[in-house]
């Protein structure tokens, strides 16, 4: 299994702090990496690195083969990668379809994805014409998801679904996030370790700007010792 | 509907006030006053609104507070005036610049090329530099020999002021003759050329990208038509400008506002792509350098059409007198093209006050249309929310702020252009009107397009109720006491109004909370 995405040692600065030093991240093809870590850690700044939108100074990001460091932002998402913001970045003025309608890159994607946008999230279907604005939490959310979803990405970068969710939404949101990864490579950042932890295959723990453990989910659920000391969840 | 009434008690409360003062006005005036009154100060807000409106999208998207948005709206007025009293200078002008900025209008040609080159040669700090210098030189010695019939600001005869003059009374002063005398036309012709290629190549070397992408037909559409209309006027300039001079008035009026607002947008994109871009990051420089612009760009109109104000004609659509003037009726204004109009008694002035607010309305109308209707003002309301999310999306917002800058001051040029038949030309009619503008923008908030043209039309309202009152007063209630406005509270009453409502609305009317 190759990667899609690979990211090697990368370093931030945000301003004068030095946010990120010395990322690491694989994302297999085809497949869910979380990237875990405690508040502060630096997952946020490694999505944001990746797409360009805070670059990185040192280090190279590789996508698909193609080294993205020097590129503009909007040409490094238009290569096919999308991006679910942690506050979900919802356009207020604009109505739910126009805001999967601006995600079109060719004429005709929110109409080809509608079907199964719509068999993912009943609900937006009669919200269309409402501005961004009037939704709840989780119908932003899923707005946000569905709004990545329109254009043919083949890697979606996803930072905190679950945040502010209740427990119901959350599941049908998983299961939603499910049935998108069989056709597209996820990045997902996540704080609640129960989510991630039924969600991802891979993992990759940062700490204090540094990638300092990565692996197989699978493994890592056994390792009560590293979930303690790195998530300090049980 | 009960919602949005009480999330927006403050709202609705200032608007019924502002109804029921203009009932009262209504009710204190006859009525041919009151509805002159309201004609002219909706047509100061239309101009007001031309500016305001692009000066707000500017900003909204662009976080850019454009100083200099009330003098590029005295040059739309310039060119505007330039093209419809001198049709032959437009003409004249046409070769050099569109052959100037064919080199510029094909990045990707220019890019394929340095990315061709040896390393030795790519990473010779000076190429770049000695290209610029050289095509810096060659403009220095084609322009000036380049012939351009023009007007003469030093001779009196030929000043501006004259030309518009006589075109006002009908015997138009003849163009002056200009040939090739000190330069060949071939020379001059590839001078000009080469001075788009060198100058464009040279800023092509300076990043020579690693991996050359071979330019597409679609890249050199933009150069093959600059060249192919350069030297198109080249070849019919005599006849363009025949054609032009011999046309009606009003066609020609109606072509001069369209390429000043065009001239406007170019001018805008342009100083969009190379002024402002570097300064995204520094708000203050940004301010310092359009205020900059502001007095580069007073200047350089002294320059070249010189200080005296001057007017420019009506065009014969609106300046008929004669019999059967003033018209009663819309089928009598038609068919003696009156310059003014009796409605309800009133003489209105058919230009100033009923083409300008009307004009203002459909701007209002098409520019709504473009922001709601179409990808790209869903990508410009947007990216006034979010501009980092947009970009993540995948649209490349540097070519939306270039389109969303020239726009803007394309809106401006031609509020310019068509405020100059009825204010006439002076170096300082935008400061006024960008100070008008920028309280209008304060009272509808900043960056809402709705609020732009109601604070407009409030501003314009309000100046104009306020000279009417100069003159014919305002009982107060239960006295005896005529109260007359003095002129300075004119200017005084609309900042007096933005001051009560942003205490009652801190964000302005229709301003967005956040």
């Amino acid at each position: 299994m190759s990667n899609l995405l690979e990211v090697h040692a990368i370093h931030t600065f945000i301003g004068q702090y030095h946010i990120l030093q010395g990322v690491d991240v694989q994302a297999p093809q085809g497949s869910i990496t979380a990237l875990l870590g405690r508040n502060g850690a630096g997952k946020t700044t490694t999505l944001k690195s990746i797409l360009g939108l805070t670059p990185p100074r040192q280090g190279s990001v590789v996508f698909d083969g193609r080294e993205l460091n020097g590129m503009r932002s909007f040409d490094i998402a238009a290569l096919g990668i999308g991006f679910v913001p942690e506050h979900r970045a919802i356009f207020r003025d604009l109505s739910v379809e126009e805001n999967l309608k601006i995600a079109e890159r060719k004429k005709g994607d929110y109409l080809r994805k509608q079907d199964f946008l719509f068999s993912l999230f009943p609900d937006l279907k009669r919200l269309l014409r409402l501005p961004g604005t009037s939704l709840s939490g989780g119908q932003q959310q899923m707005l946000a998801i569905a709004r990545a979803f329109i254009p043919d990405n083949r890697l979606l970068l996803i930072d905190e679904p679950s945040e502010g969710l209740a427990p119901v939404i959350i599941e049908s949101m998983m299961a939603a996030l499910r049935q998108i990864s069989a056709q597209s490579t996820m990045i997902l950042v996540e704080q609640n370790f129960l989510v991630a932890s039924q969600l991802a295959e891979h993992y990759v723990i940062i700490e204090e700007g540094r990638s300092v453990k990565s692996g197989k989910m699978s493994d890592l659920k056994q390792d009560k010792a590293a979930i303690q000391r790195y998530l300090g969840a049980a | 509907m009960a919602l949005f009434f009480r999330k927006n008690v403050l709202l609705v409360i200032t608007l019924s006030v502002f109804a029921g003062l203009l009932l009262a006005a209504a009710q204190g005036m006859e009525r041919k006053d009151f509805l002159i009154t309201l004609l002219r100060g909706l047509s100061v807000g239309s101009l007001t609104f031309l500016v305001a409106s692009g000066f707000s999208l500017i900003f909204g998207l662009l976080d850019v507070l454009n100083l200099a948005h009330g003098t590029l709206f005295m040059i739309g007025a310039y060119l505007g005036w330039t093209v419809y009293v001198r049709p032959d200078t437009f003409v004249d002008l046409l070769t050099p610049l569109a052959l100037t900025a064919a080199g510029f209008t094909a990045p990707a040609l220019w890019n394929f090329i340095a990315a061709q080159l040896p390393p030795a040669a790519r990473e010779n700090r000076l190429l770049p530099w000695g290209l610029l210098l050289l095509a810096a030189l060659l403009a220095f010695w084609v322009l000036p020999r380049y012939p351009i019939a023009a007007w003469d600001t030093e001779n009196f005869s030929q000043a501006p002021g004259s030309y518009a003059l006589m075109l006002d009374q009908g015997a138009p002063l003849p163009f002056p003759q200009v040939a090739f005398e000190k330069i060949s036309s071939f020379l001059a012709l590839s001078g000009l050329l080469s001075i788009g290629v060198l100058g464009a190549l040279g800023l092509a070397f300076f990043q020579p990208p690693a991996q050359p992408v071979r330019p597409g037909w679609k890249d050199l559409v933009p150069i093959v038509f600059l060249l192919m209309l350069g030297l198109g006027v080249f070849a019919a300039n005599d006849w363009l400008t025949a054609v032009l001079s011999g046309l009606n008035s009003n066609w020609l009026f109606l072509l001069s506002v369209l390429i000043a607002t065009l001239s406007g947008f170019g001018l805008g994109a342009l100083m969009e792509s190379t002024l402002i871009r570097p300064l995204y990051s520094r708000p203050i420089y940004q301010l310092m350098l359009t205020l900059g612009m502001s007095a580069i760009g007073i200047e350089l109109v002294r320059a070249v059409w010189g200080r005296p104000e001057f007017t420019m004609p009506k065009p014969a659509l609106f300046s008929g007198s004669g019999a059967g003037c003033p018209a009663a009726s819309f089928d009598a204004w038609w068919q003696n093209n009156c310059s003014i109009a009796l409605v309800f008694e009133g003489r209105v002035r058919v230009y100033n006050e009923i083409l300008i607010p009307l004009v203002g309305v459909f701007v209002l109308l098409a520019v709504w249309l473009l922001l709601q209707r179409t990808r790209l003002g869903m990508v410009i309301r947007a990216g006034v929310q979010d501009r980092e999310m947009v970009e993540a999306l995948g649209i490349n917002v540097r070519r939306v702020f270039t389109l969303v800058f020239g726009l803007g001051v394309g809106l401006a040029a031609l509020g310019g252009a068509l405020a100059a038949p009825s204010m006439g030309l002076s170096n300082a009619m935008g400061e006024s009107l960008l100070l008008n503008a920028l309280i209008a923008l304060a009272i509808g908030g900043l960056t809402s397009y709705p609020g732009a043209a109601l604070g407009s039309a409030l501003v314009g309202l309000i100046q104009q109720f306020m000279i009417k009152y100069g003159q014919i007063g305002i009982p107060i209630p239960f006295t005896d006491i005529l109260f007359k406005p003095s002129a300075p509270i004119v200017p005084a009453s609309t900042v007096l109004l933005m001051v009560i409502i942003l205490l009652l609305l801190p964000n302005g009317l229709l301003g967005k909370k956040d």
